[in-house]
């Protein structure tokens, strides 16, 4: 033993360096791999306060506006069957099947908006991502349910609601005809909205909104991380 | 699983400016200490007089990328978070080429061409004005070379995908082949470079 | 910043302090790019700065070029609000003032022309503009320099960068014979 703390004296500082670094090139070669494929960590306490926060919604006159604001900074992905989505989807959504959405590729520094058709998947799906460590993920509130009802069909406004909220919806018909939907008159309340609308209609043009809901600029690319 | 801080939202934009200034004075302080603001030190590589060039990049390497594995084994670091720069094969090649007959002429790269300014030399310079002309003509004829440069786009490739060996295994490979290289060094200094003794 | 009368007493008293020990040197450097890797999740750069100031300076002078071409389109979209707030800007600044710091410390900042003995000063001016120029192109073919590639994309084991390093050394090796002259 102290034989060899005495040679380990005798070694000259770049000898001691070049026995550390063959060391831990050692320990390297026999841990192998550093994540074993399909492992995840959940940090739960974490996770329900995101859920009870309820900071991971977007809601659908959220998801319009941007749309209309022509924001990229964002990725919509469809969580449904390709047979629904080849008949409907919103603009700029892809499809992905939950399983295997960890390998998609998605980024894990993009902005992700789920939906599925109300949203059980979309949570799961968004439960998935968390579990593989994806930072932005958030859910479509409602799903396509949701985008059809207060999107594309809004209701109008009982005769007598305020004066804002009456002024709100004419905005929200524009909106509505923008996608390709109608607003429904306030006798329709009792029905169901009608069959969903085909994708991408041309419409009048709707004004964009003053200011984006969050602060990232619109068309922002994704940034540089080379040289 | 904390890190990397800035990429799991420790903190934002402006304030990566400032880590980015940090990080940078860090960066030059090592350069300098190294000898690296000298074209005549950094051309010595290339003449086997002085293979600092080759000690320092590669021990850096060694000791970045032993201290990623490692902490990403003890879990502080998500490494699927780290940015790999992607691999486009042939412009790489190409590029690298042109950039390594530009060491030997301009005596600089980039980054000490920095430092050798800050440290009052004159013809680096010349050679920061030489790369913005460099950049300038290439910007300028992107349309005609943009194909080149896009072209076999490996995407995020690293070694032990090509080796097909684990991590641990083509670091230990790079530790081996960096003390190798380094005991080699000595040796081709005093064979070729005509140097009397070792260094320290 | 560097003129002679404010370095040149400090370096005329005493001679600069050697180099340091190139693994300690290399060590050092190791971890400042692992610290950038586990703060930021990315490795240091330079070219890509002169790159964006290169692209402002295009943008100012022949705006109309500038918004038609991809490249300079590339950097001037870049930036936390402008082009020239880019992370690896603000990291070059860094740079040259870590490596002014070090100089100071080592009693090594003097304005100074280095050149070897048969070329003249400005030879040696037109091999740096040349090599520069070189390096310039060289670097956004290959989308990095020595230390956006071969150091930071060789550390996480990138296949492109060590590709990329070993033929800085084969271009650099090669050209060596024939500039042989340059230093002695």
């Amino acid at each position: 033993m102290s034989r060899a703390t005495d040679w380990l004296a005798r070694r000259t500082l770049n000898e001691r360096l070049a026995l550390l670094a063959v060391a831990l090139g050692l320990g390297a070669l026999a841990v192998g791999d550093v994540e074993a494929r399909g492992k995840v960590t959940l940090d739960t306490r974490e996770l329900a306060r995101i859920v009870e926060g309820e900071v991971d919604h977007v809601t659908p006159e959220e998801l319009a506006d941007w749309m209309i604001a022509g924001r990229a900074d964002y990725r919509l992905v469809d969580l449904r069957a390709e047979e629904d989505f080849a008949a409907y989807h919103l603009p700029g959504a892809e499809r992905r099947a939950i399983a295997g959405l960890e390998q998609a590729g998605l980024g894990r520094d993009e902005r992700i908006i789920l939906y599925s058709a109300e949203g059980i998947h979309s949570a799961q799906a968004w439960m998935l991502l968390k579990a593989h460590r994806y930072p932005a993920v958030y859910i479509l509130l409602g799903g396509l349910a949701g985008w059809q009802e207060h999107v594309l069909y809004p209701l109008e406004p009982a005769p007598d609601a305020p004066i804002a909220e009456r002024a709100a919806f004419a905005r929200a018909g524009e909106i509505a005809r923008h996608f390709g939907g109608a607003p429904r008159p306030w006798s329709d309340s009792g029905s169901a909205p009608a069959a969903l609308a085909p994708p991408r209609p041309t419409s009048p043009a709707v004004a964009a909104p003053v200011a984006p809901p969050t602060g990232a600029k619109p068309g922002a690319k994704r940034k540089k991380e080379g040289c | 699983m904390s890190m990397p801080l800035y990429k799991l939202g420790a903190f934002g934009d402006e304030a990566s400016l400032v880590v980015a200034f940090l990080i940078g004075i860090g960066f030059g302080f090592f350069l300098e200490q190294a000898g690296f603001g000298s074209a005549k030190k950094l051309t010595d590589q290339f003449y086997f007089r002085d293979l600092a060039v080759f000690r320092v990049m590669f021990t850096a390497i060694v000791t970045a990328m032993l201290g990623l594995f490692w902490l990403g084994w003890a879990g502080v670091v998500d490494l699927s978070l780290v940015y790999v720069s992607t691999t486009y094969l042939a412009p790489q090649i190409v590029g690298g080429l042109l950039l390594g007959v530009g060491f030997t002429v301009g005596g600089y790269c980039p980054g000490t061409s920095v430092v050798a300014v800050a440290t009052g030399k004159l013809d680096a310079l010349f050679f920061l004005g030489g790369t913005f002309l460099g950049i300038l003509a290439i910007g300028v004829a992107w349309p005609a070379v943009e194909g080149f440069a896009h072209s076999t786009d490996l995407g995020r490739l690293t070694l032990p995908e090509v080796l097909h060996l684990p991590f641990g295994a083509v670091v230990f490979l790079v530790v081996l082949m960096a003390l190798g290289g380094f005991w080699g060094a000595g040796a081709l200094e005093r064979r070729l470079g005509g140097k009397g003794e070792e260094e320290p | 910043m560097t003129t002679p009368s404010d370095a040149a007493p400090a370096a005329v008293r005493r001679a600069p302090a050697p180099y340091m020990n190139p693994y300690l040197a290399g060590i050092g450097l190791g971890l400042v790019l692992l610290a950038s890797y586990l703060v930021m999740g990315r490795g240091l750069g330079a070219s890509g700065a002169f790159s964006s100031a290169c692209a402002v300076a295009v943008g100012a002078v022949a705006p109309a070029h500038a918004a038609g071409n991809p490249f300079w389109q590339d950097y001037l979209q870049a930036g936390v609000g402008h082009p020239l707030k880019e992370w690896l800007v603000f990291e070059v600044l860094g740079v040259l003032a870590g490596g002014f710091l070090s100089g100071v410390l080592a009693r090594r900042v003097r304005a100074t022309v280095e050149k070897g003995p048969r070329i003249s000063t400005g030879g040696r001016f037109a091999l740096a503009l040349a090599g520069g120029a070189l390096m310039g192109i060289g670097a956004k073919l290959a989308r990095g320099c020595t230390s956006g590639q071969a150091l930071s994309g060789g550390a996480v084991l990138s296949a492109g960068s060590w590709a990329f390093m070993l033929m800085v050394f084969a271009g650099a090796y090669g050209a060596a014979w024939f500039l042989r002259r340059q230093w002695r």
